[in-house]
């Protein structure tokens, strides 16, 4: 049963358990940010493990190369950096992260529980032209809504930025 | 008798294991021989260009100057300031080599001479990329200093407006090699060079990825004359060495990737492949050392808006005729 690739799939699976585990328990910003980015390089090992190197890449450029790095700049301009600010648990707080974490777990585990997931076992490999294809033709409609959707995001932070300058 | 014993080690545990373990082997001994001898080049270089003659007392021509400089750094105490934060400042320099070193694996320094073709492989470059720029921020934020803190804040303003530039001049290339694996792109250029189909996205990947490297014009994080070293200032010793090490290694990764996305890769006549690389990388080397002493370091302004008013329209725009042209 423990064949080297299950060891493989057991240390990615720890990695990102100990990454998303710091972000949430060490109570200052910098190294919760640093644990995101070990979660991602976790969750990246285990597509490379499901023989899908394009999607572990993208993982790797757009979660750590564009989004940690970008809180990583409000991280900077904002401050504290290291120190653990002094309140920053209460019992409200706890009991609210506590609620909002079981109803998402069990959300979760019904619609992952439902699914049939079938024989598996078989060796496939999606390339990265199927990927292109499947995007511009089968997903097109959703792709392009999603776009929509950033693009909507981008105007709506850039007239913020402009209205507050305004203000001052 | 050597030969079976060889064997033997093979078949327990396979060859492709053993192909992995010399490649990286061999990529460390280029990083740390790249780095000797562009340490060597960039003084020299730079004397020249100056009409000074550069170090000439250690061994001839001052060849084993880096090498002593080398020892220095190795010998000196590990000095760590005592308000620092030590598990980011220790973890900066560490993390500063794992791009360096993912970089050279997938780089074919000659039809097969490569550690590993992965199919994605412009894709690793690029990603592992950013972890540089990571680690520059936990140097500057750990440091604990406001020197270094300005320096990181600068480097992580300035890969963020030419990461898109960058990524987006690589695209027209993969568009017309068809491609992600570098190998396939040096095979796609046999006939013309991507320098002359695609000029505009060779200027642009080169000014980007010079920026990327934090090298003159673009060296506001490390510029010394505000911000005394930027964003290592409080590292010494073996530590600031490894970030002086990444540096120099970096300079040869964006020549190499550079070559082998414009300029044919192993790609010439006669001479083997492998010379022609390193003699095309080592050409884009010395003119990124050129441009030190050519260019006035810019302004912060300037530099962000010629990636974002200037490099970036003009790499959609070049992006967008490409696919146009080779769809005709």
């Amino acid at each position: 049963m423990m064949n080297p690739g299950n060891l493989v799939f057991i240390f990615m699976v720890c990695v990102t358990m100990v990454g998303a585990l710091v972000t949430v328990v060490s109570g200052s910003v910098i190294y919760a940010m640093l644990g995101l980015v070990t979660t991602m390089f976790g969750i990246a090992g285990l597509y490379i493990y499901l023989n899908a190197p394009f999607l572990a890449m993208m993982q790797i450029l757009i979660y750590v190369g564009a989004i940690a790095i970008l809180i990583a700049f409000a991280i900077m301009l904002a401050g504290p950096f290291y120190k653990r600010p002094k309140e920053w648990t209460t019992s409200g707080k706890l009991v609210a992260s506590l609620v909002v974490s079981l109803v998402s777990f069990f959300v979760f585990f019904k619609l992952v529980m439902r699914v049939s997931w079938g024989e598996g076992g078989g060796v496939f490999a999606v390339t990265t032209k199927e990927i292109g294809r499947a995007l511009f033709d089968r997903y097109a409609l959703p792709f392009e809504l999603i776009s929509l959707l950033i693009v909507v995001s981008i105007i709506g932070a850039t007239m913020l930025a402009l209205l507050s300058k305004g203000e001052k | 008798m050597t030969e079976t014993i060889v064997n033997n080690i093979a078949d327990v545990i396979g060859w492709e294991t053993i192909r992995t373990v010399v490649g990286l082997v061999g990529v460390l001994v280029v990083v740390v021989v790249n780095a000797l001898v562009l340490t060597w080049a960039e003084r020299k270089v730079s004397a020249h260009m100056q009409r000074r003659i550069g170090p000439k007392e250690v061994g001839p021509f001052g060849l084993l100057q880096p090498i002593a400089d080398t020892v220095k750094l190795l010998a000196k105490e590990l000095l760590t300031p005592q308000n620092v934060e030590k598990p980011l400042y220790y973890l900066a320099p560490v993390i500063v080599f794992i791009p360096v070193l993912v970089s050279f694996v997938v780089i074919p320094f000659d039809a097969r001479l490569q550690v590993k073709d992965i199919n994605v492989g412009v894709l690793v470059i690029l990603a592992f990329s950013s972890l540089s720029v990571l680690s520059i921020l936990l140097a500057g934020l750990g440091s604990n200093n406001k020197y270094s803190l300005i320096g990181s804040v600068r480097s992580i303003a300035q890969n963020i407006a030419y990461e898109i530039p960058l990524l987006l001049s690589l695209l027209s290339v993969v568009l017309m090699a068809n491609s992600l694996s570098l190998r396939d792109i040096v095979e796609a250029q046999k006939g013309v060079w991507y320098v002359f189909s695609q000029p505009i996205a060779f200027l642009i990947f080169f000014i980007a990825s010079v920026a990327e490297t934090n090298r003159t014009p673009f060296d506001l994080p490390e510029a010394e004359s505000e911000l005394v070293a930027g964003f290592h200032t409080e590292y010494s010793g073996m530590r600031f060495a490894l970030f002086f090490l990444a540096e120099y290694t970096n300079v040869f990764i964006v020549c190499a990737m550079t070559t082998t996305f414009f300029l044919g890769g192993y790609q010439g006549p006669i001479l083997p492949g492998i010379i022609w690389f390193f003699a095309k990388t080592y050409l884009l080397v010395f003119v990124i050392l050129w441009f030190r002493w050519t260019f006035p370091r810019v302004r912060f302004d300037q530099l962000l808006n010629f990636s974002w008013k200037l490099l970036i329209p003009l790499s959609f725009l070049n992006l967008i005729v490409t696919g146009g042209l080779l769809k005709l």
